[in-house]
């Protein structure tokens, strides 16, 4: 204690380090606080639209299944699905040919009942997760392109001109002026967002019940919220024209070879 | 000044110039993630948890009549896809990517906000005038790049509808 220091004076040397680690535990207890202040406010409980996020495990689990072991379940769906995935009801959906991803999630968010079906919900519980993702691999398998030798229930309907013009523009162009993307750019063909299911072989009935479903929040399990949006600003009668496009089969090309000049 | 107090001046000087360097350039320091607050956010799961859940988009009202405004940009939505605000008042503007780089701008003003997946960009704004406000996306983010778009409305402060949490997403004034 012999050096003149100028601190020595007030607090001995022996009291500094623990002075500073007080010091520096209250500057972090202090940042720490304010930063969280933004969260922590009464908020009401968090809206969770599905459990599912896209990272690489999730990825990896419902696309690692096998396909051979998943048409061995499906014998369980075929009577409402259809033996080549084609309903023969309108208001079910086509699953052929439909991406892993897409499937899957949907039957993940039937069983967290994130998407509320009666028919679908005891049947997605009733199966394990290995035979989530080998009966999605099986449906993503099967042929989405119409086959002479098939007895397949698709296209189901006819597409009214005037109708499938004002369609096509939407799924080719959106709607810059309304905000509203182009549909093909999210469900192919020309671009696919992961875990968006394909339109092109879709009844229109089954597209125009979830159309309407996201519309009026029936059916609240997309990600951050692209259909509940997209569906509010379309009206009525594009909802049903689109649904009326992609149920006729005109989907299966890019919209722009359809749309008029 | 002897040389060797200048010098350990001046490197503190450095080293105090590089925290907020760490900030600008997106440079991940965990422990001064840990000081600051987190910028950092899961872009695959920002509705399971934390500021971005869906219920949570769109503005909140501060005790002080400011507002913060809560916004996610995904190939090719922002979300909320219609936002509220009040004129002349302080609009703190917190947002993040689900997936690509996109661009918020606001039609008829000079504010472009870059949005990044993984990191809450933060901007603070004010509309003095009412009015609606295109609100395109200015950094070309892929298919349907040209058709995202919201919309602004700025309303004067007299008719902004007082918001419980659960309406932050609301867009009809009163
Ligand atoms: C009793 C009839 C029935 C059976 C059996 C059935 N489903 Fe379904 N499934 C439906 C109906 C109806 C819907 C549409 C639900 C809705 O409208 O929300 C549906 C929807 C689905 C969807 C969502 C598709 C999409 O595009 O979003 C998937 C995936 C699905 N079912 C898979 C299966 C699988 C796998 C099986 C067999 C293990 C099965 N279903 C058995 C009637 C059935
Ligand atoms: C930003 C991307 C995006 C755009 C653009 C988009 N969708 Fe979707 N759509 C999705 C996602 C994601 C889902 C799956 C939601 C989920 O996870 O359950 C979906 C689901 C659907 C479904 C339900 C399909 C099924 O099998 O259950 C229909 C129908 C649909 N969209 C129609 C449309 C139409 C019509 C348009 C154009 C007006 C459109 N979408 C534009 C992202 C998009
Ligand atoms: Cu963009």
């Amino acid at each position: 204690m012999q050096r003149n220091n100028r601190f020595s004076s007030v607090l001995g040397r022996s009291a500094w380090p623990p002075a500073l680690l007080t010091l520096s535990l209250a500057l972090i207890a202090g940042l720490t606080a304010s930063s969280l202040n933004l969260q922590a406010r009464d908020n009401p409980p968090d809206r969770i639209p599905s459990y599912v996020a896209w990272t690489p495990e999730t990825i990896a689990a419902a696309s690692g299944g096998d396909a051979f072991r998943g048409m061995l379940l499906a014998k369980r769906c075929d009577h409402c699905h259809g033996a080549e995935g084609f309903s023969p009801i309108a208001s079910t959906p086509n699953l052929a040919g439909m991406d892993k991803l897409a499937t899957w999630k949907q039957l993940e968010d039937f069983r967290t009942r994130k998407r509320l079906s009666r028919v679908m919900e005891p049947i997605a519980t009733s199966l394990s997760s290995r035979d989530v993702a080998d009966v999605v691999a099986y449906y993503a398998a099967l042929p989405v392109l119409p086959d002479p030798q098939d007895n397949r229930t698709f296209p189901q309907s006819q597409a009214d001109p005037g109708h499938a013009a004002i369609a096509s523009r939407l799924i080719s162009f959106g709607d810059g002026e309304r905000g509203i993307p182009p549909c093909q750019a999210c469900h192919g063909p020309v671009a696919y967002r992961t875990g968006v299911p394909s339109l092109a072989t879709q009844n229109a009935a089954y597209v125009l019940n979830q159309l309407e479903a996201f519309a009026n929040r029936a059916r609240t399990n997309d990600i951050n919220m692209p259909m509940r949006t997209i569906t509010a600003l379309l009206t009525e009668g594009e909802r049903q024209a689109i649904a009326d496009y992609y149920g006729s089969g005109l989907g299966l090309q890019p919209a722009s070879s359809t749309a008029p000049k | 000044m002897n040389w060797p107090k200048l010098r350990t001046f001046l490197l503190t000087v450095l080293v105090l110039c590089l925290i907020p360097a760490t900030r600008y350039y997106q440079i991940d320091v965990p422990l001064l993630r840990f000081l600051r607050g987190s910028h950092h956010v899961d872009p695959l799961s920002l509705h399971l948890s934390g500021e971005f859940v869906e219920n949570n988009l769109g503005t909140e009202q501060e005790p002080d009549g400011s507002v913060i405004v809560r916004m996610i940009a995904q190939q090719y939505l922002f979300i909320p896809h219609c936002v509220l605000v009040p004129a002349g008042v302080a609009v703190h503007l917190r947002i993040t990517s689900a997936d690509a780089v996109h661009s918020l701008t606001f039609n008829g003003t000079d504010y472009a906000v870059k949005v990044l997946p993984g990191t809450i960009s933060e901007a603070q704004l004010q509309f003095p005038r009412p009015g609606e406000y295109k609100m395109p996306c200015r950094e070309f983010c892929g298919a349907g790049h040209y058709a995202m778009r919201s919309e602004l409305k700025v309303v004067p402060r007299d008719q902004f509808p007082a918001l419980r949490p659960e309406e932050r997403g609301n867009c009809a004034a009163q």
